[in-house]
């Protein structure tokens, strides 16, 4: 039945992830963007309140519940975390965009193996590297090469872009084993840190989004165990398509750190209307903000929704590749709507913390139009699944 | 629990609305568009359905309205034809509000003839919702009701009132002014018209720009005296609220289903029209306007769902203000642009009136 109500268990999680993103992100975002650094502190900070405590309470009410609502509770938390500071969010302990791969493409020992290392109550991280110097959106083009040497896998290439690249324990790293078989041939590896050949090189500056770690990882003869292969189980078959796949579960995380985003900017520039308004500001033109936002307002709950519908598919097994897509590019382009609206609106202001945070989620918003796809690589999934028979290129 | 997926049952109705909206409104449309109206015909096929009743078994309705469902058959009628399905639910709201807002003996003298198995059909109900000052938001309601001696006079406007120059029942949506003070805004309120009122002029509107298949007029009182019994149910209940926020809902579903005609249309064509040897649609020109399309149309019609659901639920008044007007306000905005931009897809044939794509952008643009 058709239900817009939170049960207790996505209450809870919203809640809790909300508190969290108060107490833990918001006091830190300015200073963290710009030292671009992280204190150690907020890793453990997060790695107890975020893995243990009250997440875990709405975890458990989740299975109490009894449907499969990971991807809803996980879209649910997203968007309070981005609302306290999408760049912190990106770099909380845990196995981040390494999961999704491990989990729909590795046995049960892969996962046994690979997964238990975020469980120590340490602070560890995990990467995924599609991304190359030579291609970003065509990712069936990439050149990084895998070779099975005996018992070991060789990989050489070259990746970049890649978040939580340089402090990931494991990354997944996508390369090809047979380059005349096209996107047939690209394979997920498993590459741990500190394997003898993997080389961290630059860590990107960056318009925005700068507290996450953005870095460049050259693969050197960087040999792996054989049985660092995802190769698939049942039904879902290793290789490019199922390496897409895994796009269909993170493409509304990251629509819902983009309507996160897009609130927290919305939410100050209501409040400077409120507070702050300069004296002898023109009433007719903060009427005619009022409206905007009012706009802003209503669009942020389709986008909201949107994303929740997706990952609503994604917990019922539904396939949801276009929903997915729209969910990530609508909330893409209404970040930058939204931030853009607040920038205007506050621009004649006094200078203050409200709208430092505001020109902060500005430069932080453009991404959301750009990884996991960019804008027009999510139209071209949506017109692809729209017309399945015909060849869009 | 956050859930995206209808009822079976609710399934097994919108399936019927569709093959509904497909057999008689679609290929009546454009004689519809020019003989403003609906043929009694599909009236009494739609009333053998049970859709057109949604009100209590004993009044001889079909069992009262649930909005999500109603959105669904809402939707599926304006696919086949957004000037008849604005024809139907038009004349539905002036019932619903009585069912909604009225008292018991209200409901028992104006809902039967609705109910009425062999006339109920040829009734037509009618609710004035918008005026010449304002469009489908509650806040723009301002046709003033003072309080007399023996009634209520009214003061003010309305305009696109479906069904309003022949309507069987008319209701009015007011603002009754508690106080002498004129800023004060008044509760809300619904009054039943009679035929001939002394200071009510009823012009029908003739030269609409779309929607023809939903007749409509004008409405201007000028000291419009009404009995006290005029009066549905008390002012600012709760249930004006929710008749007021149902229309707006309806009308939200009304627009969906609008775009999702274009947008369906346009898809057809882009996919045989070929231009320099490939189908138009395998060009990101033209195949990201239809996904943008496709990806605006499912934001709008979740907005309306929640804003259904709400109303389902009995939410507060206030909840149902704030989420019904979101709807109204952005499916019609959405489908503008769906229907405007299903001629682009379609170029020039777009523009011609062998295709709907026309009405519907002109259908689209009168939903304001
Ligand atoms: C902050 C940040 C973090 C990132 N993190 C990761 C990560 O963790 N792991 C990872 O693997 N990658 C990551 N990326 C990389 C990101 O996914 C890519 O930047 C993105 O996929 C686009 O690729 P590109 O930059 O090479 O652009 P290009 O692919 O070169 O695209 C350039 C332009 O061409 C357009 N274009 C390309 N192909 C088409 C087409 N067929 N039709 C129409 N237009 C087209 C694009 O839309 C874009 O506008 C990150 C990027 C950033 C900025």
């Amino acid at each position: 039945m058709i239900d817009f109500t939170l049960s207790k268990a996505q209450q809870a999680a919203r809640d809790y992830a909300h508190q969290v993103a108060l107490e833990e992100m918001r006091p830190l975002s300015l200073e963290c963007d710009r030292t671009e650094e992280i204190p150690e502190s907020f890793f453990w900070n997060m790695q107890r309140r975020y893995w243990g405590g009250a997440a875990a309470q709405a975890r458990a009410y989740g299975q109490d519940e009894g449907v499969r609502q990971e991807n809803l509770l996980s879209v649910i938390s997203q968007e309070e975390m981005a609302w306290g500071d999408a760049a912190l969010a990106t770099a909380i302990p845990g196995p981040g965009l390494a999961a999704p791969p491990i989990l729909s493409q590795g046995t049960p020992e892969q996962q046994a193996r690979f997964l238990s290392i975020y469980m120590d109550g340490q602070l560890h991280w995990g990467a995924l590297a599609l991304t190359e110097p030579g291609i970003g959106s065509d990712v069936a083009g990439m050149s990084t090469t895998a070779v099975l040497d005996g018992d070991e896998w060789v990989i050489n290439g070259h990746k970049h872009y890649i978040t939580n690249g340089a402090r990931a324990d494991l990354i997944v790293t996508f390369a090809t084993i047979d380059k005349s078989l096209g996107r047939e041939g690209i394979r997920p590896f498993v590459v741990p840190k500190g394997t003898p050949g993997l080389i961290v090189g630059r860590i990107e500056k960056k318009m925005g989004l700068r507290a996450s770690q953005t870095a460049e990882l050259i693969f050197d003869n960087c040999r792996i165990p054989k049985e660092n292969l995802l190769a698939g189980r049942g039904e879902r078959k290793a290789g490019f398509k199922a390496a897409m796949g895994t796009l269909d579960a993170t493409r509304p995380m990251v629509g819902a750190l983009a309507v996160g985003i897009a609130r927290a900017a919305y939410e100050a520039a209501c409040e400077w209307l409120r507070e702050e308004l300069p004296a002898g500001y023109p009433p007719h033109k903060r009427r005619a903000w009022e409206e905007e936002l009012k706009e802003l307002g209503q669009e942020i709950e389709m986008a909201r929704f949107l994303v929740w519908r997706a990952a609503w598919m994604a917990d019922r097994r539904i396939p949801n590749s276009k929903e997915a897509s729209m969910s990530k590019a609508y909330a893409g382009a209404l970040v930058m709507k939204a931030t853009a609206t607040a920038v205007r609106i506050t621009a004649p202001g006094e200078e203050s913390e409200r709208k430092l945070l505001i020109q902060k989620w500005f430069r932080d918003a453009k991404v959301f139009d750009i990884f996991e796809g960019t804008a027009q690589i999510q139209r071209l999934v949506i017109a692809r699944r729209l017309f399945p028979n015909i060849d869009i290129p | 629990m956050l859930d995206f997926a209808p009822t079976e049952e609710q399934e097994e109705i919108r399936k019927l609305a569709q093959s509904i909206a497909l057999d008689h409104l679609r290929p009546h449309a454009r004689k519809a568009e020019t003989e403003r109206d609906s043929p009694n015909e599909l009236r009494l096929t739609l009333a053998q359905t049970g859709l057109t009743t949604p009100f209590p078994e004993e009044y001889g309705g079909s069992g009262p309205l649930e909005a999500v469902t109603y959105s669904l058959i809402a939707e599926e009628l304006a696919y086949g034809d957004p000037g008849l399905a604005l024809n139907i639910v038009g004349s539905l709201m002036g019932p619903l509000t009585v069912w909604l807002a009225g008292s018991r003996e209200q409901q028992e003298r104006y809902l039967p003839p609705f109910g009425n198995s062999t006339s109920g059909y040829l009734q037509r109900g009618s609710l004035a919702f918008a005026e010449r000052t304002g469009g489908y938001t509650l806040a723009d309601i301002h046709l003033q009701a003072r309080r007399t001696s023996d009634g209520y006079l009214l003061n003010g406007t309305k305009r696109d009132v479906v069904h309003g120059q022949h309507a069987d029942l008319r209701v009015v949506l007011a603002r009754l002014a508690e106080h002498e003070s004129e800023s004060a805004e008044g509760k809300l309120c619904a009054f039943v018209l009679s035929d001939a009122q002394e200071g009510l002029s009823i012009q029908a509107e003739e030269e609409k720009l779309g929607l023809q298949a939903a007749p409509s007029a004008t409405y201007l009182f000028n000291q419009v005296q009404l009995p006290a019994e005029a009066l549905l149910g008390e002012a600012g209940s709760s249930g004006v609220v929710r008749a007021a926020t149902l229309y707006q809902i309806l009308r939200a579903a009304i627009a969906c289903g609008t775009a999702r005609a274009a947008f369906e249309y346009c898809s057809a064509y882009a996919r045989e029209r070929i231009a320099f040897g490939r189908p138009i649609v395998s060009y990101q020109g033209i195949a990201f306007i239809i996904a943008e399309m496709a990806m605006k149309l499912d934001a709008a019609r979740l907005l309306t769902w929640r804003a259904a659901c709400s109303w389902d639920r009995g939410e507060a008044d206030e909840t149902l203000i704030y989420e019904a007007e979101c709807a109204q306000r952005q499916a019609v905005k959405m489908a503008q642009a769906a229907t405007t931009d299903a001629i682009q897809v379609m170029g020039g044939a777009g523009f011609m009136q062998d295709h709907p794509a026309e009405m519907w952008m002109r259908d689209a643009a009168a939903m304001e």
